[in-house]
């Protein structure tokens, strides 16, 4: 994690200026304030889903940012003889590029990579936030939603953009439609409407919830071929938003950048996510680093921090709403002016 | 490690092997609503703990909790391979899943899981060792995890289990450090859930701390839970854990007066 490393005189000057009455940062940003976040989707044409994320864009005072590539693929699996479940699964794969971590050997950066997967992974497919539509064929297939994040610079405060990349492209998601194919045994009605040939049917979208034997015998799947990429992932409102909360206990401040992180070796994690007309859930908690605090203080900051993830999740909410727009509506006027 | 491809003086074994399944086990499958079986909900599994049964290392304990099984050994604070200069002791923590430890086998070279286990377990140690009294030098745990009953739940124990060896191996900390394991099922909270519990499970905390200086020094809490209950949950665990420290605290005074 550590990109810079700094002398004891460094981490003084910072630790104390963060301290002072007012704080100040040497990119003259309050305590509580974000970087300028960038956010596009749709990036990558070949994923089914992919968002591209920037914190602390090119400005006069912050050349560098954190910089993120998330990208969803699905893929088909098999229930009965592979590692498929019923309902589907996703995956998070975390990649640095050593060109973000410049003064890390190869093996640090693999560690380093590891454990960010490890952080998403068990934030982001968990069971309880696995998309309704992910099942294909009840017991023989379902889809495997990959999720890829690609870290191309860190300059502080990664895990927020991970967890906000890795909800932009879930929220991108097409997920494409599916319709199940069967082989029923013609009967001899059948047999002469069809001419006493082709004994396969495709069934139609309208099946008696009461056939219950007529589920099993869906043997395969084949592709509708509609005019769109398909019906969006489902459970987009449920995805969590990470943030982090570096420590000088009493003392917090959010999105360090990565001088910062370095005089600030603890921070709390906290993944909120807030469901439609639910109220808001912990998806997840860590504390990294070496830090010993009391359960009080967790407390209490766990609950500031759901007033910052609340802001974020709500701006991001809009931001990917109009990144849909800017993608369908505006394009297409575009489109149509140019004619 | 992997590269080396397959060892040949390994037995390999078959790419994938489950525990079998017994016609006469007890198949009816827990619902929710009902209470929990073999046990009250805030109840641990007992403890069997014993430090310095590895006459090599500095410092070892090994702990058992019903089905979960783990051995622990320290080794230093002894020179540094790297020949960079730290100013600060570094502590090491290296688990290892026998490959017979779960229901499906655990490819002996392979280690995916096993470094976020030790990444916790480091986590929660890091915070009480006093790393500072030994520059240029290097703490190592091995961890062995023999059996293993629940994931969460054999952080919690393995975690309990360093801390023990750390003090028999007589490395200074602030405290010893204690945690427990939780999972919040229906409306309940169980602690020190096992496998078979843990499937049921929406949400898991562990939280490790200092009972002596009432202090947390990790929380990793994953799946979906109301804030109102993960913080409840962790009480519960902090409460708990100064009952862990009891047991600690006599098997580290049974070890000395045997050595005496």
């Amino acid at each position: 994690m550590a990109t810079v490393s700094l002398s004891k005189a460094e981490v003084a000057y910072i630790k104390t200026s963060l301290e002072a009455t007012p704080p100040l940062r040497s990119d003259g940003r309050g305590l509580y304030d974000y970087r300028t976040i960038a956010l596009e989707t749709g990036v990558a044409p070949l994923a089914n889903g992919s968002a591209h994320l920037k914190f602390g864009q090119a400005s006069e005072q912050a050349t560098e940012g954190t910089e993120v590539i998330a990208a969803a693929r699905l893929e088909v699996e098999d229930v009965e003889s592979g590692e498929g479940v019923n309902g589907g699964r996703i995956s998070c794969t975390v990649s640095c590029s050593p060109s973000a971590y410049p003064h890390s050997s190869a093996a640090a950066i693999e560690d380093i990579q590891h454990d960010y997967t490890a952080l998403l992974h068990e934030v982001i497919s968990h069971p309880s936030l696995r998309p309704s539509n992910l099942s294909i064929l009840r017991d023989l297939k379902s889809w495997l939603l990959n999720l890829d994040i690609l870290v191309l610079s860190d300059a502080g405060n990664i895990y927020d953009a991970l967890f906000v990349a890795a909800q932009a492209a879930l929220w991108d998601t097409k997920v494409p439609r599916t319709r199940t194919v069967e082989y029923s045994a013609a009967t001899s009605k059948a047999r002469v409407a069809l001419g006493g040939s082709g004994d396969m049917d495709v069934d139609s979208v309208e099946q008696s919830g009461f056939n219950v034997r007529d589920v099993k015998t869906a043997a395969d799947f084949e592709l509708e071929d509609y005019w769109d990429e398909g019906e969006p992932l489902r459970g987009g409102d449920a995805w969590p938003v990470c943030v982090t909360l570096n420590l000088y206990p009493p003392l917090y401040y959010l999105d360090a950048t990565s001088t910062e992180e370095v005089a600030t070796p603890s921070r709390l994690l906290v993944m909120y996510s807030f469901p439609a007309d639910q109220p808001p859930r912990l998806q997840g908690m860590r504390l990294l680093g070496p830090s010993e605090i009391g359960l009080p203080l967790i407390k209490t900051l766990t609950q500031t921090a759901q007033t910052y993830a609340t802001d974020l999740s709500c701006a991001l909410r809009a931001k990917l709403k109009d990144e849909d727009l800017r993608r369908t509506e505006k394009a297409r006027q575009r489109f149509a002016s140019v004619r | 490690m992997a590269q080396s491809g397959s060892d040949r003086r390994r037995i390999t074994g078959p790419e994938e092997s489950r525990a079998p399944v017994f016609d006469d086990e007890d198949s009816v499958p827990w619902r929710i609503g009902e209470p929990r079986r073999g046990r009250g909900a805030k109840d641990i599994r007992p403890i069997f703990l014993k430090a310095g049964l590895i006459s090599q290392a500095n410092g070892s304990a090994y702990i058992e909790t019903q089905r979960t099984k783990i051995a622990c050994a320290v080794y230093g604070p002894r020179q540094s391979k790297s020949s960079a200069y730290s100013e600060n002791g570094k502590l090491n923590v290296d688990v290892k899943f026998a490959p017979f430890s779960c229901p499906v086998r655990r490819a002996p070279l392979r280690d995916a899981e096993d470094r976020s286990v030790s990444v916790l377990m480091h986590q929660a140690l890091v915070s009480a060792v006093r790393l500072e009294l030994f520059p240029k030098a290097v703490i190592d745990i091995f961890v062995v995890v023999i059996e293993c009953d629940g994931l969460d739940s054999c952080i919690a124990s393995g975690t309990v289990a360093c801390s023990t060896a750390l003090a028999n191996a007589g490395i200074e900390m602030l405290g010893l450090v204690m945690s427990c394991a939780a999972i919040s099922v229906g409306d309940d909270i169980w602690l020190d859930p096992t496998g078979e519990e843990a499937e049921n499970a929406v949400g898991s905390v562990i939280l490790a701390c200092m009972p002596a200086l009432s202090t947390v020094t990790s929380v990793r809490q994953v799946g979906s839970m109301p804030p109102a209950t993960a913080m409840q949950a962790m009480d519960i665990c902090q409460e708990r854990c100064t009952d862990i420290h009891q047991v600690v605290a006599q098997a580290l005074l049974a070890s000395t007066k045997n050595s005496e």
